[in-house]
């Protein structure tokens, strides 16, 4: 529903209000002149009535069209009344409502019961005519509204629905591609376009220095680990070195290669976190799982792990190619390292779900804690505990559901995309 | 091979100077880009090692250059941002080959060698150690004139071996060469314990030596008898 829809809608819904208790009001006013009208119509009648008594003293009840006169036996005080009746309408052969005078007259010293009733303009007259009025000015200015409504949001929204394409075209991995606003004389849209300008320039600027952080945080790392790699490389080929020396080398440089992969690895869960990885296209997703199943042939061979997997054909999403494949790496990864010799690897790619399965040792941390950085089962010391997290982290990124389940000896993770 | 690293980190450029020049080959070390160019417009170089982040600028502006100027130019870029886009960026502007930092010098050594032997004319397709002959572009190994009968890996492997020879390699740089980033699973090191038994095993089933020698607690080495 679109603001001026909605906005149209309630003014229909207040002016029909509106209209209505308009009618009620129209019809009381006329009401009240008709009436009044009526009331001097009917006392002019009674002066005629008057002087008509004067001349013909009526010594009988008079009956007349809409007239009545009974002569009175005792004097009475004079005094005149109105009020509503109900008379038989001749030719449409129904009740219609009048307005009737009753007055006691004296005339020559004598007093005389009259009554006269008459209408010039019926009460249901005049229901109808407010009513039919109502419903015609209330036709017209639904019309009226809905023209004004389609007009006003092509004509003066077209600046609001200018600023609303470029905000779509809107990336914040593009600082250099400015944002050009459509220009509007109307002071709310200038407000806001400035706003937005000023906005988008700072999320611009914040990013790229979170960005420029992230990225020299992680150089400035690598940096001097890559010294210290070498260093060990060449202390290691050296000459004179005996087996103990080369072995606590060789343990050195093991260590040094878990802190550059670490630093990687939270590198890149700040690069997720960053939004960096936004070039979403349509991924053969049995496709790929299959290529990347290629990738560990050999080491499930080498670990007699015998693996089954069900792909069904043809499942697409679209997401990020390399976060895809880094999700089904480290899958498989976490599947592989925490299995047995001669364990299970089971996959199974349905559409909307995606399944593995490997056997492996009780956890002995809390299943629930399982994706947060760092949390391992110490049987893997190797492992830096991040491979989950990441894996985490893209799942929340596309809203993937993901949910891990163990059952005798039997660890589940599954993927609802 | 003659190689100009690029890099501005002198320590680490000494390091790998000092690397190559073991082997015989000739490695200069340009601490800035204005350092490269002239030395590049000074003398003929095989190889260019080229980080990414220098004091007077980004290695990028250099491809560009050696795209123009020296196209023959083999380049190397080893760079601590591990930027994807980099990756893709550089191998674009014309670089062969794209090594993260850190790095194992065995496997720049390597990289390096392939892409000098991609650069010549003459390609020199077939390394020789002792008895053992490997032709890089059959992908075969023949041991006294018998053909070894090698899985991939296991050709990659005596490729690393021989393009390293008389260097130690740990088995964390021969895992790492053979499965790259795949491998971080713990038992790595038994498979390349299980392909080196194999190598092995083939080599002297077609009569030639076993020249692999075992470094206890460290890694592998092949050297002459």
């Amino acid at each position: 529903m679109n603001l001026l829809f909605r906005i149209s809608l309630l003014f229909v819904g207040a002016s029909f209000l509106v209209f209505l208790v308009g009618g009620v009001i129209s019809y009381q006013v006329m009401k009240r002149e008709v009436d009044s009208e009526q009331q001097r119509f009917l006392l002019e009648r009674l002066d005629r009535i008057d002087n008509m008594i004067k001349k013909r003293k009526p010594r009988d009840s008079v009956k007349h069209h809409q007239l009545l006169i009974v002569p009175l036996q005792s004097k009475q005080q004079e005094s005149i009344s109105f009020s509503d009746t109900v008379v038989m309408h001749a030719q449409l052969n129904r009740l219609e409502p009048h307005l009737k005078l009753t007055a006691i007259k004296n005339v020559n010293n004598k007093s005389y019961y009259v009554s006269i009733y008459g209408v010039i303009v019926e009460t249901d007259d005049i229901v109808d005519a407010v009513t039919e009025s109502m419903i015609k000015i209330y036709l017209i200015l639904l019309v009226v509204i809905i023209l004004i409504g389609s007009v006003a949001s092509y004509y003066i929204l077209r600046p609001f629905r200018e600023t609303l394409v470029v905000i779509k075209n809107f990336s914040i991995k593009e600082p250099k591609k400015e944002l050009i606003f459509p220009k509007s004389n109307v002071k709310e849209f200038k407000k806001l376009n400035s706003f937005l300008e000023e906005m988008t320039e700072k999320v611009h600027h914040d990013y790229s220095l979170l960005k420029e952080f992230s990225e020299n945080a992680s150089h400035e790392l690598q940096t001097p680990i890559a010294i210290i790699q070498s260093k060990l490389e060449v202390l290691m080929d050296g000459q004179n070195l005996t087996e103990e020396q080369i072995s606590q080398i060789s343990q050195t440089q093991n260590a040094v290669r878990r802190l550059s992969n670490l630093s990687n690895s939270l590198g890149l869960l700040t690069k997720i976190d960053n939004q960096e990885f936004s070039n979403p296209e349509d991924i053969d997703l049995s496709a790929t799982i299959r290529a990347v199943m290629e990738e560990f042939i050999e080491l499930i061979q080498l670990k007699s792990i015998s693996l089954t997997s069900q792909i069904d054909e043809n499942i697409h999403i679209k997401a990020d190619r390399v976060l895809i494949e880094l999700l089904l790496t480290n899958l498989i990864n976490n599947a592989m390292r925490h299995n047995w010799e001669n364990g299970e690897l089971n996959m199974k790619l349905t559409p909307g779900e995606l399944t593995i399965e490997n056997t492996g040792a009780q956890l002995d941390i809390d299943p629930n804690s399982l994706f947060e950085r760092f949390k391992k089962s110490n049987q893997s010391n190797r492992s830096m505990g991040l491979g989950l997290a990441i894996v985490k982290k893209i799942c929340d990124l596309y809203s993937y559901d993901i949910s891990y389940l163990q059952s005798n000896k039997m660890h589940t993770l599954r993927i609802k995309f | 091979m003659k190689l100009l690293l690029v890099e501005d980190q002198a320590e680490f450029a000494n390091n790998i100077k000092d690397y190559f020049s073991k082997e015989g080959d000739v490695c200069e070390v340009a601490l800035t880009l204005a350092k490269a160019q002239e030395k590049l417009y000074s003398f003929d170089y095989d190889v260019l090692l080229l980080d990414l982040m220098l004091p007077d600028g980004d290695g990028f502006s250099l491809l560009h250059t050696i795209k123009d100027k020296w196209p023959d130019l083999g380049v190397l870029i080893i760079s601590a941002k591990n930027a994807l886009t980099d990756r893709i960026e550089g191998l674009n502007l014309g670089a062969d080959d794209y090594l993260p930092k850190p790095f194992h010098l065995a496997e720049l050594n390597a990289r390096a060698k392939a892409i000098y032997r991609r650069r010549l004319q003459n390609g020199i397709n077939v390394l020789a150690f002792e008895e053992i002959e490997l032709n890089v572009d059959s992908q075969e190994v023949m041991v006294k004139e018998t053909l070894l009968d090698l899985t991939r890996k296991e050709f990659e492997l005596i490729h690393y071996f021989i393009v390293n020879q008389n260097r130690l390699l740990t088995k964390q740089a021969i895992a790492e060469h053979l499965w790259g980033d795949y491998m971080d699973t713990a038992d790595s090191f038994d498979f390349v314990y299980q392909h080196i038994k194999n190598l092995r095993r083939k080599i002297m089933a077609a009569g030639g030596n076993d020249y692999i020698k075992t470094i206890y607690g460290a890694g592998y080495k092949l050297k002459k008898i």
